[in-house]
């Protein structure tokens, strides 16, 4: 789907000569519904063999018993706050960060400064990633320029650059008439559009979820309805219009809803969910802790609730970190002053293992599904082999020990942002190696490899 | 519940104890000569800082703190400035932390921002006493308030008192609903539906009951105290406005021994008419304002002891 030239070919041309065997795995396919114990080996950037492979005696090899051997996960919803003078995050640190979370690939969010807005910006960063040459990234370019929700951005040229999808992520693009002219302009240009969907004039300035927490800590409220109100206009402006539509980090319980009637129309009607709004409630804001302050807000126990039902009869089918890192000092503030966001790439895995998994909403094949395959079609990866493993296809690779202990400590991350309200949490489950085109990127177990 | 280490806190009186909240009140009764100037001061804090971190300006609670600082023999000294801590591109932590390692001995912290005085705790090692926060709490005005009304009916079980006015955006508000509701009497919030939402009945936890009601007629003849919010104008429509408003007809519709009480500063005739506010068979807002301070001293007491 991405144009000749844009980053990921030239990502994929670095990629040296390299032999990797990894072996004894369960590989998990879940674009074909592969699962067995099996080996893969790899030569030259893509995967020659599934199966039962005798090694040659010269070989890079992975020891896999016991783990989970899925094609490279895929996070289509992380901020690597580049361009930024403030530079909060690179794509460097950012790519490095998705690496060590089991991530071959991100697409990442245009709030930058200045706003992805342009081919050249869309350029610009595909040219950046390919240097670093650690997770992919594909770009997600912005809906209206600079992100004012105002006038249309260059939307055609910027698809031509290589941009896989369209948003003004961190604001609304609240007007109906641009809207809708946006929505015509993506489906043209064959992409995808991703909704961030928060009525402004209704929680324009709303701190926390509305309701018991917002009351009791005196703070303004922002409430779901903010989020349903737009999914609903919007659902109802795209149907003839017929545009890839998606929805970013939903929310609120009751957005499920409006999202699985539109599916069961056959509106092409997507969503995603964090690792935070399925695991964390309101109550996380009631010391005025910043680290909990995330846009939109965590909300109850009942939408969790009913967000995990939403996973579980594929209302909803992706899963992404909105991995927006901050400098501490805009998060050692008061919390009204205190930014929004919360990092995520590095310790979404084992969250939404515990979340989805361990909670038997559903199992590793779908949960992988939600990483991999179901992303990479929505935003056209697939057709270069994204998402998925077959003999032929680029080697992208995620090496998951599901029974792996350790504790989140934001003090270890790659990324520059330490801002992550599951701090001291003990998980299970975690990548440990990242392959890449090929080449092994992100390898936590030395010991794991034999020469 | 709460670790001894954070027992010399007053954040709010939200999760507050009854015990915890009795012992203060007691104190505060026998300091009452004290505070008032008829009793000689104490010296149980000589030599003992207490700062006050004023990020914004309540001249009248920083002024009362001040006068319950120096009756307990300690010393105060006022950090004073406006505006969030955004525009004082420093953060209110650094400049809390820069005060304590002065070896102060108790930060005294109101803010125009939620939080701030909990976020204060949570990083250094004195005590942080809440002087009033945005619209999250103000507890030494709420134990004041308290105060008043124990000192006229002793125990305050199945005592009812109406709260009205802009209960959204009220701080006292809210200390009052946790500290009255913990001590068993029940509150009711009267105000229009814009500014008294339903969602405040459920904040509080204690035994007393909260109820929302949006007819300020409605619950005249019901209440054992009836406390008026200073009205922000900006707010309600003229004619919402007058509905609250305790008028000198609505206060004859008042039981003959009910209270009237306002946290102060009175916007005559504006919330609440100037022959109401000032007549002394009813009226205890001035006596609000002088257990104020005994409070206030019997908060700093327990944070240096």
């Amino acid at each position: 789907m991405p144009a000749p030239g844009c980053g990921c070919e030239r990502q994929a041309k670095i990629v040296g000569v390299t032999e990797v065997l990894i072996q004894g795995g369960r590989v998990l396919d879940p674009a074909s519904g592969f699962d067995q114990t099996a080996d893969v080996l790899i030569r030259d950037s893509v995967i020659a063999r599934i199966g039962r492979v005798s090694p040659p005696a010269e070989i890079r090899r992975i020891d896999a018993e016991g783990c989970l051997v899925a094609p490279g996960l895929i996070d289509l919803h992380v901020h690597l706050r580049e361009p930024d003078p403030q530079s909060t995050e690179t794509i460097a640190t950012g790519a490095a960060a998705a690496l060590g979370g089991g991530f071959a690939t991100v697409c990442c969010m245009p709030n930058t400064q200045p706003p992805i807005d342009s081919a050249s910006a869309v350029e610009y960063v595909n040219r950046r990633a390919a240097l670093v040459g650690a997770a992919r990234v594909f770009v997600v370019g912005a809906a209206t320029l600079g992100r004012r929700g105002q006038q249309l951005a260059p939307i055609a040229s910027m698809a031509r650059a290589g941009a896989v999808a369209f948003s003004d992520d961190g604001a609304c693009v609240a007007d109906a008439r641009l809207l809708s002219m946006v929505l015509r302009t993506v489906r043209a240009a064959g992409r995808c559009f991703m909704q961030h969907c928060q009525d402004p004039s209704l929680a324009g300035c709303g701190q926390v979820n509305a309701g018991h927490m917002a009351a009791r800590l005196g703070l303004p409220g922002w409430p779901g309805e903010a989020e349903e109100i737009i999914i609903d206009r919007d659902i109802r402006l795209n149907r003839a219009i017929g545009c890839r539509y998606h929805v970013q980090h939903l929310s609120s319980g009751e957005s499920v809803s409006i999202i699985r009637r539109a599916r069961s129309e056959g509106q092409p009607v997507t969503t995603e969910v964090t690792p935070h709004h399925l695991l964390l409630t309101e109550d996380c804001c009631r010391n005025y802790d910043p680290q909990a302050k995330v846009n939109p807000p965590l909300r109850t126990a009942r939408d969790i609730e009913l967000l995990k039902e939403g996973v579980a009869d594929g209302t909803i089918t992706i899963l992404a970190s909105d991995h927006a890192p901050h400098p501490l000092d805009r998060k050692q503030l008061d919390f009204a002053d205190a930014a929004f966001g919360i990092v995520g790439l590095e310790c979404a895995l084992p969250l939404y293992k515990a979340a989805l998994v361990d909670g038997g909403v559903i199992d590793w094949q779908a949960l992988l599904a939600m990483l991999t395959i179901n992303p990479a079609r929505l935003v056209g990866i697939d057709s270069i082999g994204l998402g998925s493993l077959a003999v032929g296809g680029p080697a992208d690779v995620t090496v998951i020990d599901p029974n792996l202990d350790w504790t989140i400590d934001p003090r270890e991350f790659s990324s520059m942002g330490r801002n992550c309200p599951f701090a001291g949490r003990e998980v299970r489950g975690r990548a440990i190696a990242t392959i890449v085109g090929g080449e092994v990127r992100m390898l936590r177990e030395s010991e794991r490899v034999t020469a | 519940m709460v670790p001894a280490a954070q027992n010399r806190h007053l954040l709010g009186l939200d999760g507050v104890g009854r015990q915890e909240l009795e012992s203060l009140l007691d104190q505060a009764q026998v300091l009452g000569p004290i505070a008032a100037g008829r009793a000689p001061p104490l010296d149980l804090a000589t030599g003992r800082i207490v700062a006050n971190l004023f990020f914004e300006d309540s001249t009248p609670v920083r002024v009362s703190f001040t006068v319950a600082a120096r009756r307990l023999g300690a010393d105060s000294v006022d950090q004073t400035g406006s505006g969030s801590s955004l525009s004082k591109g420093e953060t209110l932590l650094d400049t809390a932390l820069t005060v304590e390692a002065m070896g102060v001995a108790a930060l005294v912290v109101a803010s125009p921002c939620e939080g701030t005085p909990a976020r204060i705790a949570a990083a250094v090692s004195c005590a942080v006493i809440n002087a009033g926060d945005g619209r999250h709490e103000h507890p030494t005005q709420g134990l004041g308030d308290i105060l008043t009304l124990r000192q006229r009916w002793g125990d305050l079980s199945g005592r009812v008192i109406a709260i009205v006015g802009d209960i959204a955006d009220s701080r006292v508000a809210r200390s009052n609903i946790h500290g009255l509701t913990t001590l068993g009497a029940d509150v009711m919030l009267v105000g229009p539906p814009s500014l008294v939402p339903v969602s405040l009945g459920s904040i509080a936890s204690g035994p007393g009951r909260v109820t929302v009601v949006h007819d300020l007629d409605e619950v005249l003849e019901k209440v054992d105290a009836i406390m008026m919010l200073r009205a922000k104008m900006e707010a309600i429509a003229e004619e919402d406005h007058s509905a609250f408003r305790l008028t000198v007809a609505r206060a004859r519709r008042l039981r003959p021994e009910a209270l009237v009480m306002h946290p102060g500063p009175v916007n005559s005739g504006v919330e609440i008419d100037s022959e109401v506010a000032d007549d002394s068979r009813r009226s205890v807002i001035l006596r609000q304002v002088a257990n104020g301070v005994a409070v206030r001293m019997a908060v700093l007491k327990r944070s240096l002891s």
